[in-house]
């Protein structure tokens, strides 16, 4: 019987509407299309192969590659008909690197082949003469005076540099009764997902583009592939189906101008390019290393009262979102707390590294590091208890964040306090420690985090959904930002099934297509859901609205309080009548079956003069918030830590399904754990040392504790059902919770990410040094 | 192209390694088919599977020793009744092996022969005194697996030869033994050190014998003869501090490790020391077992 199945309801755990596409393997992806006839592009990056970082190109020999059999074409710099110069914001990325290369994976040729096998055999036979130039390869050479320019035109090598003031700023540490300070290092991370950088591109009939990638921006790709290619980003389609993560590794162009030039040299014929591991590591985009001098201060009572630091990023041989995530990460610099006054200074340094760009917590899980650790040594230095202190100083609405920003939406991070408070885990730490193992030291730590949602100030931050009555009278939701396994087009399911009362068989969606949705934003900035969810809600509230009347017109029925969508249907309880959705689909014409809704998410303009130096993305409004417990132990033999047990408490408003809440915190927690703990994309001399996942180590199940994810719900007004994004949240707290259970369970701190077993070792070891002095 | 062959049997193995030119056995693959993927060689090779070679397959108790056939995988190893009877290091070193799909696949035959440092069966087979039995068209010959292994990647191994089955010794009982990995992570990690120890005592509870390997901290599995010396004599389950202190002393000027990504090459020489004194300490402390690491999450 019809009726006996339910609506979608927000709030359920209602099952992922890809879950059975995805675990019986159907869910197409990018990489999985193999067009009749496709032919394979790759690039030709010649600065691993040479050990040159930051050369002048002298030479591109490409008669040996194109006389392979199979090989298409060898294309270069001079094949490119556009500026060449792809950036989100900046556009200072070739396509293809013209005069030099300034990182070692820059391509200097796109070379096009009918197999894989002939490309990589062509790949290898493009001779390339560099010569080398001086090169930059930390931030501190990068600025000092007469270093070698990464971009001539860039002074000093400074992408960005800005910095916040509130208060008095700094010299309010001379009145403070406790001061303490640290200097702090933090890895570069890669995202590690699991599909590598991919797509298909194909020049249609009618001259214009089409490609499928793997993307979390595909209408911001359009305008970037149109400025450095030249071709009217009306005459490019881009669909972004699901994607194999992406965690902001693919928010920009990684395949996207290679495939259209690759595409608009095969006379129509389909062309793919798919990066293998290796690539992927040495040409991807990854998290910004930082450095950030910190300095805390606070008066006896633990009032926090002033903060200074200065946080300096390296973003490598372009900019990429290089800017922004400096500036997200100043904003979130002084954490969640209430400090009257703070100085916050951020560089942001062009290097010849690999390309630092967006990553999952934005530059704000360096800062928090810092801030986090900070917190736990201001704690010991008042002999307060670090979960008061905590809460003493945490945030509440009305506050003025450490960013001059008055916050007038929710603000939860109390409320996660207190849930850790409660748990077993900190109730119960004596007891837990005082039973560690010979030879094995237990420690409980803390973390405090929060994460801006949204772009910021001076951006756009808007979407349009559409949502459609089909023909056959189910409901097709046209999902316009990328769902990159986060869930967000679930989410978007379950809401549209939530307003029309319509049950899971009812609703499909449609993976983004530039051709069928609107523009709607990228897939990142904590932003997905709540975005577009409220278009979603606009436009789905609107399409009720019209399914009602027309139900109306044709039941003879004047009272809209009479009639009910259930799934399947309008029906008129008083006279037991109904008009199934497919029937009233056919009274309506196609323009009418569909509704479209908008909505402009809520922005800050003033700060009170707080910020000076940012460009775009200061401040934000609206933060999601979290108190993290790390239960650990520390192997004295060895200097490993296993993360025993884990408990996240995350405010994200409201939540809309309690299984993906939970997924996106665990996955956020296990991202984090890797960069404790072990990640770490070094390089030396420019050159990146894993180069693949044999050398770049990522938690495994074995190295996971069990993690609690504790909702504290709050009601974010702006949010679609109340809720705000929880995407990044989580990632920030693992390193800094970690970091304070260690020094709860050795006495040592460590200022160096990840907390390698042999850092700790070594700190183990210089404790017992000494000891041994001291008691000499 | 590479050519891949699979053998029936072994003489069909023997004979399909020396027809053609540029043969190469292959196994479960995982480290060869690795490498030819990250440095492709300069001829096209042609691969003889062994995996379905019978001869090469199973776990027997013989009167002399217990034996394994070179292609029995690690997952084999890890649930082999008479491997826990008889060779317990070996298993908790089978089972520290990458992860379950990698242990499905992956043989002790190509363990050995890819000889890596970081090879963990090597240590629990230098201890337990095993030997390997290699197979030409020639006829057979033994050898003790210390002698097999030249260096990294490096073996007696002559061209049309295979490695047939390692033996391990009936010996006298095994009182106490660990078997330890430390890597970057509890699964898919290559070990940055790695430990085998055994110990065999008189009526006394004294130390008769004691047997230890390092993996990781040199050029093939290290041992230290001086060290196990030193431990003669002594009380298994309470070795006089001064002559524990002196045997880590003994090893970690012994070990010849070196820096790499994963570790420098001073803590992979401190690593090894504790790990040796871990073993030492007193058995009932509940820190042994879960110090084991992966070894134990099996
Ligand atoms: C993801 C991953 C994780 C891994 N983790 C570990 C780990 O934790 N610990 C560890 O020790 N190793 C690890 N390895 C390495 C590898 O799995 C092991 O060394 C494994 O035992 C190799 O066995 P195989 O049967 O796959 O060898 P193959 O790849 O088939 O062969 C390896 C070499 O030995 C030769 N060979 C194989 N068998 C014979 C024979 N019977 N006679 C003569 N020559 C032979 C081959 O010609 C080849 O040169 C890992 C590998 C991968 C890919």
């Amino acid at each position: 019987m019809a009726d006996a199945v339910s609506a979608l309801a927000v709030g359920w755990p209602e099952t992922r509407a890809d879950a059975r596409a995805k675990a019986e393997g159907r869910e197409p992806y990018a990489a999985d299309l193999y067009p009749e006839g496709v032919l394979w592009a790759g690039a030709v990056r010649p600065g691993a192969r040479l050990g040159i970082a930051h050369g002048r190109i002298q030479r591109i020999g490409t008669a040996a590659a194109e006389a392979l059999p199979g090989v298409l074409k060898v294309l270069t710099a001079k094949d490119v008909p556009g500026t060449n110069r792809q950036g989100i914001v900046h556009k200072d990325m070739p396509v293809l690197a013209d005069g030099k290369i300034r990182y070692v994976g820059d391509p200097v040729a796109l070379v096009i082949a009918t197999s894989r096998e002939e490309l990589e055999e062509a790949i290898r036979l493009v001779e390339v003469d560099i010569e080398p130039l001086p090169a930059v390869y930390d931030p501190d050479t990068a600025l000092a005076d007469g270093a070698p320019k990464v971009h001539e035109e860039r002074a000093g090598n400074i992408l960005a540099a800005a910095g916040i003031r509130v208060g008095g700023g700094a010299d309010a540490l001379a009145q403070c009764d406790a001061v303490v300070e640290g200097v702090f290092e933090t890895p570069v991370q890669a995202h590690g997902f699991l599909e590598t950088e991919n797509g298909v591109a194909c020049r249609e009939a009618d001259g214009s583009l089409t490609i499928t990638a793997s993307t979390q921006a595909p209408f911001r790709d359009r305008l970037e592939i149109g400025h450095a290619l030249g071709v009217p980003f009306e005459h490019i389609r881009v669909i972004a189906p699901c994607l194999g993560g992406g965690f902001g590794g693919k928010d920009g162009a990684t395949v996207q101008c290679l495939l259209a030039l690759a595409a608009l040299n095969t006379g129509g014929r389909p062309v793919k390019m798919q990066w293998s591991r290796e690539e992927n590591l040495l040409a991807g985009y990854r998290r910004h290393a930082c450095r950030i001098e910190y300095r805390l201060g606070a008066m006896r009572d633990g009032r926090l009262h002033a903060v200074h630091c200065r946080l300096v990023y390296d973003t490598g041989a372009y900019a990429h979102l290089g800017g922004e995530v400096m500036a997200l990460g100043m904003e979130h610099a002084g954490g969640p707390y209430r400090i009257p006054h703070v100085r916050i200074e951020g560089k942001c340094v062009y290097t010849n590294n690999p390309v630092a760009g967006a990553m999952r917590a934005f530059g704000v899980a360096q800062a928090t590091f810092a801030f986090e650790s900070m917190m736990d040594v201001l704690a010991a230095k008042l002999g307060a208890d670090p979960l008061e202190l905590r809460r003493q100083n945490a945030l509440r609405p009305g506050d003025t964040n450490c960013a001059g920003v008055v916050l007038e939406n929710s603000v939860g991070i109390g409320g996660c306090l207190e849930l850790i408070a409660g748990h077993p885990h900190w109730t119960g730490r004596a007891a837990w420690k005082a039973a560690a193992p010979p030879g094995k030291r237990r420690g409980v730590g803390l973390a405090s985090v929060f994460n801006a949602a949204g772009y910021g100030a001076n951006v756009r931050d808007a979407a349009i959904a559409k949502v459609e009555l089909t023909a056959d009278g189910r409901i097709l939701v046209y999902n316009a930002v990328a769902d990159m396994g986060q869930g967000n087009a679930s989410a978007f399911v379950q809401m549209a099934g939530h307003i029309l009362a319509q049950d899971a068989s009812r609703v499909e969606v449609r993976q983004p297509d530039t051709a069928a949705a609107y523009p709607s934003g990228s897939s990142s900035a904590s932003r997905t859901t709540f975005t577009f969810g409220n278009a979603l809600i606009a436009a789905c509230t609107q399409l009720k609205a019209r399914l009602i009347n027309r139900a109306g017109l044709l039941l003879f029925v004047d009272d809209d309080t009479a009639l009910e969508l259930v799934p399947g249907k309008v029906v008129h309880a008083p006279s037991r009548r109904e008009t199934a959705l497919a029937q009233l689909a056919s009274f309506m014409r196609p323009e009418e079956r569909c509704c479209l809704g908008e909505f402009v998410a809520p922005l800050c303009r003033d700060t009170a003069g707080a910020g000076n130096g940012f460009f775009v993305g200061f401040p934000h409004v609206i933060f999601s918030y979290g108190a993290h417990l790390a239960r650990v132990e520390a192997d004295l033999a060895t200097g490993a830590i296993t993360a025993v047990d884990y408990v996240a408490a995350t405010d994200g408003g409201r939540v809309i399904n309690p299984v993906m809440f939970e997924q996106q915190v665990h996955g956020g927690v296990a991202q984090g754990l890797g960069y404790a703990l072990m990640e770490d994309l070094a390089t030396r001399q420019g050159q990146v040392l894993a180069t693949d996942f044999a050398s770049y180590p990522m938690p495994g199940a074995l190295d996971l504790p069990d993690i609690v994810s504790l909702a504290c719900e709050s009601e974010e007004r702006t949010g679609p059902f109340g809720m705000k994004g929880i995407g990044e949240v989580a990632m920030n707290g693992p390193l800094p919770a970690v970091a304070n259970a260690l020094a709860d369970a050795c006495g040592v701190r460590l200022w160096r990410a990840p907390l390698t077993p042999e850092r700790v070792w070594q700190a183990l070891d210089q404790a017992a040094g000494q000891a041994r002095e001291s008691a000499a | 192209m590479t050519r891949f062959h699979a053998a029936h049997s072994l003489t069909e193995a023997l004979a399909l390694l020396h027809e053609e030119t540029d043969t190469r056995p292959m196994a479960g693959g995982t480290d060869i088919l690795v490498r030819m993927r990250r440095s492709p060689p300069a001829v096209p090779l042609t691969l003889i599977g062994i995996e379905g070679v019978p001869e090469l397959q199973g776990i027997r108790e013989e009167p002399s020793w217990l034996s394994i056939g070179a292609a029995t995988p690690f997952a084999a190893i890890a649930a082999s009744p008479l491997i826990a009877a008889h060779a317990p290091l070996l298993q908790d070193a089978a089972r520290a092996v990458g992860a379950p799909a990698i242990r499905n696949m992956a043989t002790l035959g190509g363990n050995l022969c890819t000889a890596s440092p970081a090879g963990d069966s090597l240590p629990p087979l230098y201890v337990l005194d095993a030997e390997v039995e290699l197979a030409s068209k020639a006829g057979r010959r033994r050898m003790a697996v210390s002698d097999f292994i030249l260096g990294p990647g490096e073996t007696q191994l002559e061209p049309g030869e295979i490695l047939c089955r390692v033996l391990v010794p009936h010996a006298p009982p095994i009182a106490r033994c660990q078997f330890e990995k430390v890597g970057r992570r509890r699964s898919l990690a290559i070990a940055v050190a790695s430990f085998a120890g055994l110990l065999r005592v008189d009526g006394a509870g004294r130390i008769a014998g004691a047997r230890f390997a390092f993996g990781s901290v040199g050029p093939a599995a290290v041992t230290v003869p001086e060290a196990e010396a030193l431990l003669r004599g002594q009380l298994a389950v309470q070795p006089d501090p001064a002559a524990v202190e002196r045997a880590v002393l003994a090893v970690c000027a012994t070990v010849r490790p070196i820096d790499d990504l994963r570790a420098s090459a001073s803590y992979r020489r401190a690593l090894a020391g504790n790990l040796l004194r871990r073993f030492l300490s007193p058995p009932s402390s509940p820190g042994l077992n879960a110090a084991t690491g992966h070894a134990s999450h099996g």
